[in-house]
């Protein structure tokens, strides 16, 4: 039945028509095969990157306290974590130890996070990390876990085994590298260096019984709201940050960097549709007189649109499969070189950020109906023009 | 059996001018008829040939093929039309010069989708009878003006159709092969075909086996 439906005379004529015109499609499917690859590697990047931000942005905490002295984050003392515990719907509340550090050699800013090992972690990355090492003996040992982009930059100047941290009040701390870790999302862990909390007031100078600031976990999050407002109340010299405003402010990076992809992919699209209609517009006298030729030997118009539907689905699913594979290699094997620094400016650490792997079917069909029909269309429709005049005309 | 009836085919050449390529043409050709079309270049036999294989159609008047008006045919009802009745050989051939020869005999045959037995014995029939089936993989373009016709005539012949038309068929060969064609002719008109030719070789003038002899000047008939 089916092979009644399919003519395959049909089919090798039209492969015989594109292997005839090899210079012309050649050069089609080049063109073709870049441009599917400039769209899908930018949505592949996209994705990845989008990924990465959903998975930061999951991770963060429902609520976060800062003491705000002079209009900046200051040390909060750790006691207002029992005053907040007490705030009915408050299911846990920590004080973290936490802070940026500069390392000048490599141009890079570290994250450097004080963990302890008896208590309930506000991330999942964290409880991995104390499941496998033990912080009291790293303390003891005066060692630090670090990110893996962390060990590459320390490793590039030659600190491959410890690293000299400078205090603020200018002597230095030794920590050796007890481990190395790797979590789901680069963003977050490529830049981040894990030691023992002490060992974290010891680096950034803060006080035994202060930290960097508290979070809170609510037990249903629609309450964040009001216990945010209780918290107001109780600390007013504190500036509360929930999950929903660094949404915002991770979205807003995201926006502006996408922005940047999107002129991109509009200069790709611009490009794309230049060709089509440079092609719409018409065929060349050797096409429109074989056109004329097969009507008058008994084609009707819908075998000759039909071989050019084939012709140009083989053209077009052949480019747009290359450049499918050309965006996957460049995009995960390749971690997108040059397309990627636009993106990279958000990691506190600019080197060594990797793109996960995602799979996504939508881009997939996306980039395809943004490709493929519009070919097949811009393919078609001249033929059509041409198949519907009469034979005699289109041969004289 | 063909009939013309108050023929006339006028084109547009732009906005203000038409050419009157036909003018009230009335004609008529017996089943099994070798007619020979006689006239010089733009008298309008060429014209009679495109409305008898219905490449166009007439201004006015009606083409009439086996009580059929074939004159008002849709687009794909008239190339239906020819693929079952017309064998076209066209005065510069008209082949596709970029494929085997195979390939352009095929060609009337692909809308068909045949089985594939069925295919290649209709092939290698036309290839043979017509004496190019030692050269079905040549390149057309490849061929000389002889062979290019041959080529011509099998792809016009491989449908086994009724009607035959030929214009201008010797315009580009030497004596010698256009003896042969004619040859051809007389054997095609043996197997009952209805053969049209439009010319002005007088090699054609004199035949014997011709049935008709049409003059055309101007558009008007002699």
């Amino acid at each position: 039945m089916l092979k009644n439906k399919i003519n395959l005379y049909l089919i090798t004529y039209a492969i015989n028509s594109i292997l005839r015109q090899k210079g012309k499609n050649s050069f089609i499917i080049v063109i073709f095969t870049l441009l599917t690859f400039l769209l899908s590697s930018i949505f592949f990047i996209t994705g990845s990157i989008k990924y990465e931000l959903d998975t930061t942005v999951d991770s963060l905490p429902q609520i976060i306290v800062q003491k705000i002295k002079a209009g900046k984050a200051y040390d909060i003392d750790i006691d207002a974590v029992d005053n907040i515990l007490e705030i009915s719907g408050v299911s846990d509340a920590m004080a973290r130890v936490w802070g940026y550090y500069y390392f000048v050699n490599g141009g890079v800013n570290f994250t450097v996070v004080g963990l302890d090992q008896y208590e309930n972690q506000y991330k999942k990355t964290f409880n991995s990390i104390i499941k496998k090492y033990d912080l009291t003996s790293l303390e003891q040992n005066s060692s630090m876990i670090v990110g893996t982009g962390v060990k590459d930059v320390m490793t590039k100047s030659y600190y491959d085994k410890y690293f000299n941290f400078i205090k603020p009040n200018g002597s230095f701390k030794r920590l050796y590298i007890g481990g190395v870790f790797h979590s789901d999302t680069e963003l977050e862990s490529n830049d981040m260096i894990i030691l023992s909390k002490d060992d974290a007031r010891d680096l950034f100078g803060i006080d035994e019984n202060m930290a960097t600031d508290i979070v809170v976990k609510v037990a249903n999050p629609k309450e964040i709201p009001t216990i945010v407002q209780k918290i107001k109340l109780l600390y007013p010299d504190t500036r509360i940050i929930t999950n929903e405003d660094l949404k915002v402010s991770y979205a807003n990076i995201f926006d502006y960097k996408s922005g940047v992809f999107l002129a991109i992919f509009i200069v790709a699209l611009f490009t794309f549709f230049m060709v089509i209609y440079d092609k719409s517009s018409g065929l060349s006298a050797q096409e429109k007189k074989e056109i004329g030729i097969l009507k008058a030997i008994g084609w009707t118009i819908d075998d000759v649109l039909k071989e050019k539907f084939y012709e140009s689905f083989i053209i077009s699913v052949l480019a747009y499969l290359f450049g499918i594979i050309l965006a996957f290699i460049f995009v995960y094997i390749f971690q997108a070189p040059l397309l990627e620094n636009i993106f990279i400016g958000y990691s506190k650490l600019k080197t060594t950020f990797e793109l996960p792997f995602v799979f996504d079917f939508q881009t997939l069909f996306l980039v395809f109906f943004l490709s493929v029909p519009i070919y097949i269309a811009a393919t078609i429709i001249p033929a059509w023009r041409i198949a519907t005049l009469e034979a005699d005309e289109v041969i004289r | 059996m063909i009939r013309l009836e108050n023929i006339i085919k006028k084109y547009t050449i732009n906005k203000n001018n038409t050419v009157t390529a036909l003018n009230n043409i009335n004609l008529e050709f017996k089943e099994g008829q070798l007619v020979v079309l006689k006239g010089s270049s733009g008298s309008g036999k060429s014209t009679i040939l495109s409305l008898i294989a219905a490449l166009s159609k007439p201004t006015s008047g009606q083409v009439i093929v086996d009580n059929k008006q074939i004159s008002k045919l849709p687009d794909n009802f008239a190339a239906l039309y020819r693929r079952d009745n017309i064998g076209f050989i066209f005065q510069k051939y008209n082949l596709i010069p970029t494929l085997s020869v195979q390939e352009n005999i095929l060609l009337p045959l692909v809308p068909s989708n045949l089985d594939e037995k069925e295919v290649e014995e209709k092939l290698n029939l036309v290839m043979d009878k017509f004496q190019i089936l030692h050269k079905k993989d040549a390149i057309v373009r490849n061929l000389s003006g002889g062979e290019q016709q041959r080529v011509a005539i099998a792809r016009a012949h491989v449908n086994n159709p009724k009607i035959i038309i030929a214009d201008e068929p010797t315009a580009n060969l030497d004596e010698k092969l256009s003896r042969d064609f004619i040859q051809i002719l007389k054997e095609l008109k043996e197997t009952n075909k209805t053969i049209i030719v439009a010319t002005h070789d007088p090699l054609f003038f004199n035949l014997d086996f011709v049935d008709q002899t049409v003059c055309i000047d101007r558009g008007n008939l002699q």
